[in-house]
């Protein structure tokens, strides 16, 4: 069978097969198990609505149960064995991380990342979504923007190279320096600390354009009453946007900065491809690519190192959830 | 209408300003990679893309070959170090260590006697009082006008089954788009909307798998699926993608539609709706904003995959997508041909830009007129 | 461009091309210097029509080419198919396919050290009984090229697991004979020679070497080699050997000396081009371009032989491109020493075709097939040396066959987070200024954490 066919085959099945499965369950749910024509129509609404939930979470649940969640299980009892997988020991794993002092530079680096990138990235998200909001040609510019989003890591890291690069000839940064009486190329990646800010521009500089999709969104969610209202009451543009608009999407700006925050500790392939983790640039997820396949055990040590970093801002995303929910 | 821009200019001119500015900057880097796409690797390493546009002064090396012929007791040998073309000589020189010595027309002497003398036309005499046994090499410099070509764009898309690869991607990219979307949207639909004991949880468990790394899942995964009978196939990889593209698609949904104004649902419910009804009638449709953005983020992800396809679908190059087409196949080994990559890049940008504009009529405002918050 | 490639290809290669896209074997059986006799008794013996041979390898694009085309022998003498398909991330790829069991049926190692990690864990097959006796008596220094493949297994029995087909040969320096011959300099015959010649050419106002360890993920691993070549011409082969199993430790003298002999041309602002502080960051891909520049940026680059990969369009090897043995001090009396590597073949999921394939290899024209068609050395002693593609090659040839000491590039061969690891990331740390006692002992602390 050919694959376009197949595709759209499965497409039809796919989608179909869902909207199938949601329809039909709430059918034998609504009418078969819990009829609300029946001796007792508010008890069964009742049981019917505690059950509901669980049809419309079921295939997500599975799927990530699956996909996720069953994989993340394996990998915490792989770390707790050696190399070879054949010993087990216990959390030898992670304490040889304590004391590799190539962990703790990965450590504190992507603590660095984690503080920068996420707020760069928002904060030009915002204003890009903020500017281009009533801009005649604001689709344009933010298309532009949004541009470096679409552009895989890979082809990324070559066009900083060419920014970066060592060689006047080819790196636009030293042939400015040059153009400015300089006589000795400087190679930003290897610049001790500072290269690290170098290499968070890149991933400032493909983010914004997530960050401002998605902000963008949701400042054209603010109902105009509101805005109306306020210039009506003498507002100037800049108490609009702080005072009105952006306590209205606080929400989004917190799942805006959660989702890069979270990037930043999975994407390895900028480290990876400029510096390859040398110069002291390693962050944990390129830090964890360079066991994966090789120490599974202390690759995985690191992933569960990983998501316990991540649990302030799974703390966090529930206080703001339940905060929502009232 | 235009309320802020509209009451004062010169808020409306600076804004203008910023946004050209922010655009420049941001696409500096982006113009740099489409020029080097128009270039080869030799002239990528060589020379700043900057001044790819202009024409530069580069050196040359021309071997003269021919027949040395003997005159006055000396040796010479005559030809023009354009052959058959032609060009203008600025500087010219008889070492490779100094290739631009020497002005046209000027006599230069070379060991052991020689000399080389190169007219502006390219027209050279070497002399020698001995025999010329080896061919001399000639150096000059010449101005080379701006050089630009498709090259790398036609050994990419004139590659054989490169048509095949573009349609693996789209039938390997559309579905594993679709399908989690529409999962995600009941289960964010269940976590915003319906009171259930352990939703909390639930919420917090999602943000959790945001940050698994896909590595630990490829060995397990490829395992169940050989054990299912799945096998490395197209079904496969649309199921892989579902999975790992769940997380990200749940919370931002779900976020979206705990944003919904209360009232509407609520009175919707009041009047005798099913929850069933609410999401398909009232806020799939609401959602279409956060549908849209989601949809187009996901097709990213999976146009620019190279890992889950790699893993997830069979290697022969019936079943390859673009990106494995392109880093295996087309870099070729240690992969240094920056030309081609940087072309490969663009190729592969294109459409998902075309996706950015289509959805990008959904991002509109006024689905939501009529309510307040 | 057409043109070019007309005259800086050899006709052979061309022929290659053209005859492959049409499907047909690039080199007519029974003509040229090709060994056919083998090869015809090998058809009449064998015969697997309608099954396949499942092949993954790190060779892509061009180099994949050049592998189906001596595939297609194979395919012609049997009638089994063979799907190769390479892999730009082999390394992660096998892995993966191996432990969730898609393997395919044989898988080209770049490194013994990951065939030897897959091996102890039980994914890997050992090759059909005799194999190593046949490499020890028809390869040249056999009894090296088994003791490569030869790993333990799950149980802990050493088993020969790998053989070994195509071999980089890394002791070279690649050089321009245009700029050397203007600029009067003579080759160099000893490490002395090289020495004097490099604080000539910056007497003359000029910059030696052209130096980068720039690989991405893998940055550094062209100054291992430099470290290895330097061990071995200041230190015995035993000495190599002991170092290697990590029985001499990384931060022993020897091993510091051979790390500052490096550092003596790395480290050094007047020998290298863009100064010492551009080693560690410039491509290795870009690095010999220095060669061609005019004027030129540097005279002289040591790498493997897959170098003329990237060196300039249309440069042409022997004409515009030369190289000559990376010499040894005449003065420690340790031979002419040689250091390469090598890729090996080894089963991942057995079969009666795959047997024959490993058979097939053992045949001179698995081997001319390659050889004829560039880009190609080999240890097998049988091959018909008159098929390398060109004279260059074939004095690559001659210095793999006529070495004193061949020995297996280090890195290779040490565990994966030495050699693909900490010695590469050690390397950049050293030529970043961190003194080389310092790197090795840090490399040797990685090494003793491992156990």
């Amino acid at each position: 069978m050919s694959p376009i066919i197949q595709g759209m085959l499965t497409i039809v099945i796919g989608v179909g097969g869902c909207i199938g499965y949601f329809w039909a369950s709430n059918m034998v749910l609504d009418k078969v198990i819990f009829p609300a024509q029946s001796k007792n129509p508010g008890r069964n609404i009742n049981r019917a609505n505690m059950v509901r939930p669980w049809l419309f979470l079921f295939p997500a649940m599975f799927a990530l149960g699956l996909y996720l969640v069953y994989p993340v299980i394996g990998s915490f009892w792989r770390s707790l064995f050696n190399r070879s997988g054949d010993e087990f020991i216990a959390l030898g794993n992670y304490s040889a991380l304590a004391q590799d002092p190539t962990f703790r530079t990965a450590f504190f680096n992507n603590f660095m990342w984690m503080l920068v990138v996420p707020a760069a990235s928002t904060f030009f998200g915002l204003l890009v979504a903020q500017l281009t909001d009533r801009l005649k040609w604001g689709n344009i510019a933010k298309s532009l923007i949004f541009m470096p989003m679409a552009i895989s890591f890979v082809g990324a890291s070559l066009i900083w190279r060419f920014m970066y690069a060592n060689n006047p000839d080819i790196g636009l940064i030293n042939a400015i320096r040059f153009a400015m009486g300089a006589t000795d190329a400087l190679d930003v990646l290897q610049l001790q600390f500072w290269n690290n800010f170098f290499l968070m521009v890149i991933l400032i500089w493909i983010q914004t354009g997530f960050a401002m999709v998605i902000l963008s969104g949701a400042l054209r969610g603010i109902p105009e009453e509101t805005i109306e209202a306020a210039i009506i009451d003498g507002a100037n543009p800049f108490q609009i946007f702080f005072k009105i608009k952006v306590p209205q999407i606080m929400g989004t700006i917190v799942v805006v900065w959660t989702t890069i925050t979270i990037l930043v500790l999975k994407v390895f392939d900028i480290v990876y491809t400029m510096t390859g983790g040398n110069f002291g640039t390693e962050i944990l997820p390129s830090y964890m690519m360079s066991y994966m396949f090789r120490d599974d055990g202390r690759a995985t040590a690191v992933a569960f190192v990983i998501m316990i970093i991540v649990l302030p801002v799974m703390i966090w995303n529930i206080r703001q959830a339940r905060a929502e929910m009232k | 209408m235009d309320n802020i821009a509209g009451t004062k200019s010169s808020l409306n001119w600076a804004v203008q300003i910023s946004v050209i500015l922010l655009v420049i900057i941001w696409l500096i880097p982006t113009v740099g990679l489409l020029v080097s796409s128009f270039r080869d690797r030799d002239a990528i390493t060589n020379s700043g893309w900057w001044l790819s546009a202009l024409p530069v002064e580069q050196n040359f090396a021309v071997k003269a070959e021919g027949e040395p012929v003997s005159r006055d007791g000396v040796n010479v040998l005559e030809g023009n170090v354009f052959g058959e073309g032609s060009g203008t000589v600025s500087k010219f020189g008889g070492r490779r260590a100094a290739p631009d010595a020497f002005t046209p027309g000027e006599v230069a002497d070379l060991s052991r006697d020689r000399s080389l003398v190169v007219q502006e036309n390219g027209d050279y005499v070497y002399t020698s009082p001995t025999e010329i046994s080896r061919a001399p090499t000639v150096y000059f410099a010449s101005a080379q006008p701006a050089e630009f070509s498709m090259v790398n764009y036609e050994t990419i898309m004139g590659s054989a089954n490169m048509d095949r690869a573009f349609i693996n991607t789209l039938t390997v990219t559309i579905p594993a788009t679709i399908i989690p979307i529409l999962i995600a949207a009941f289960a964010a639909y269940a976590l915003a909307w319906m009171e259930f004991p352990g939703r909390g949880l639930l919420i917090a468990m999602v943000v959790g798998l945001l940050v698994v790394p896909l590595q630990l899942a490829l060995v397990p995964m490829l395992k169940l699926h050989n054990a299912m009978g799945v096998g490395q196939s197209f079904l496969g990889i649309w199921m892989a993608h579902t999975g790992f593209g769940l997380p990200l698609a749940i919370y931002l949904l779900r976020n979206y539609m705990v944003g919904l104004p209360r009232d509407i649902i609520e009175s919707a419910k009041v009047d005798g709706a099913t929850d069933f009804q609410v999401f398909t009638k009232i806020v799939l449709p609401l959602s279409f904003p956060a549908l849209a953005s989601f949809a187009i983020f996901q097709f990213l992800w999976t146009w620019n995959d190279l890992l889950v396809a790699k893993v997830f679908l069979p290697s022969n190059s019936e079943s390859w997508v673009m990106t494995v087409k392109i880093a295996d196949d087309l870099l070729g080994s240690r992969g240094g041909d920056w030309g081609i990559l940087a072309a490969a890049a663009f190729i592969s940008i294109a459409v998902p830009l075309i996706v950015f504009f289509t959805m990008q009529r959904y991002l509109v405002r006024g689905l939501l007129a009529g309510s307040v918050k | 461009m057409t043109n070019q490639f007309f005259t800086g290809v050899a006709a052979l290669a061309l022929m290659s091309t053209t005859a492959l896209a049409d499907g047909h074997l690039p080199f007519a059986p029974g003509e040229g210097a090709f060994s056919w006799d083998s090869y015809t008794a090998f058809a009449d013996a064998n015969d697997f029509a309608g099954q396949t041979v499942e092949i993954t390898g790190p060779w892509t694009g061009n180099e994949k080419e050049k592998f189906d085309a001596v595939v297609a022998y194979f395919t012609e003498a049997t009638g089994a198919a063979v799907n190769y398909s390479g892999s730009d991330s082999f390394e992660q790829d096998i892995v993966v396919s191996t432990r969730a069991g898609s393997a395919p049926n044989l898988a080209v190692f770049p490194q013994p050290g990951l065939a030897a990690d897959l091996a102890s864990q039980g994914l890997l097959t050992p090759l059909p009984e005799g194999t190593d006796d046949w490499i020890a008596s028809n390869f040249a220094a056999g009894p090296s090229w088994v003791d490569l493949g030869t790993y333990a297994d799950a149980d802990g029995n050493d088993q020969t697991f790998g053989m070994f087909y195509r071999v980089d040969l890394k002791s070279l320096v690649w050089y321009s004979p245009d700029a050397f011959d203007e600029a009067g300099y003579e080759i160099p015959e000893t490490m002395e020679d090289l020495k004097a010649l490099t604080d000539e050419i910056v007497a003359a106002g000029e910059t030696p070497w052209c130096i980068g360890l720039g690989s991405g993920a893998a940055t550094g691993w062209p100054a291992t080699d430099w470290v290895e070549d330097m061990m071995l011409r200041t230190n015995s082969p035993a000495d190599y050997d002991a170092w290697v199993a990590n029985e001499m430790k990384f931060d022993d003298p020897k091993v510091i000396a051979a790390i500052e002999e490096f550092g003596a041309f790395a480290r050094n602002d007047d020998y290298v081009d863009g100064g010492a502080s551009a080693v560690a960051n410039t491509d290795f891909r870009d690095s010999p371009t220095g060669l061609f520049a005019i004027p030129p940026k540097c005279y002289m680059h040591r790498q493997a032989s897959f170098i003329p990969a990237f060196f300039p369009e249309g440069t042409v090897v022997g004409e515009d491109a030369d190289f000559f043995y990376f010499p040894a001090y005449a003065e420690k009396d340790l031979g002419k020493p040689v250091l390469g590597a090598g890729t090996l073949f080894a089963i991942t999921s057995p079969s009666d075709a795959t047997t024959a394939f490993l058979e097939f290899l053992k045949l001179p024209i698995a081997h001319e097939a390659w050889m004829a068609q560039g880009g190609f050395l080999t240890a097998h002693g049988g091959v018909n040396l008159e098929t390398y593609i060109d004279d260059s090659l074939r004095a690559q040839g001659a210095i793999l066959q006529n070495a004193t000491t061949f020995r297996f590039d280090a890195s290779d061969l040490m565990p994966a987070e030495i050699g693909a690891g900490a010695f590469w990331t050690g390397m950049v740390d050293y030529t970043t200024g961190k003194s080389a006692a310092d790197v090795a002992k840090a490399i040797q602390e990685r090494w003793d954490a491992l156990n």
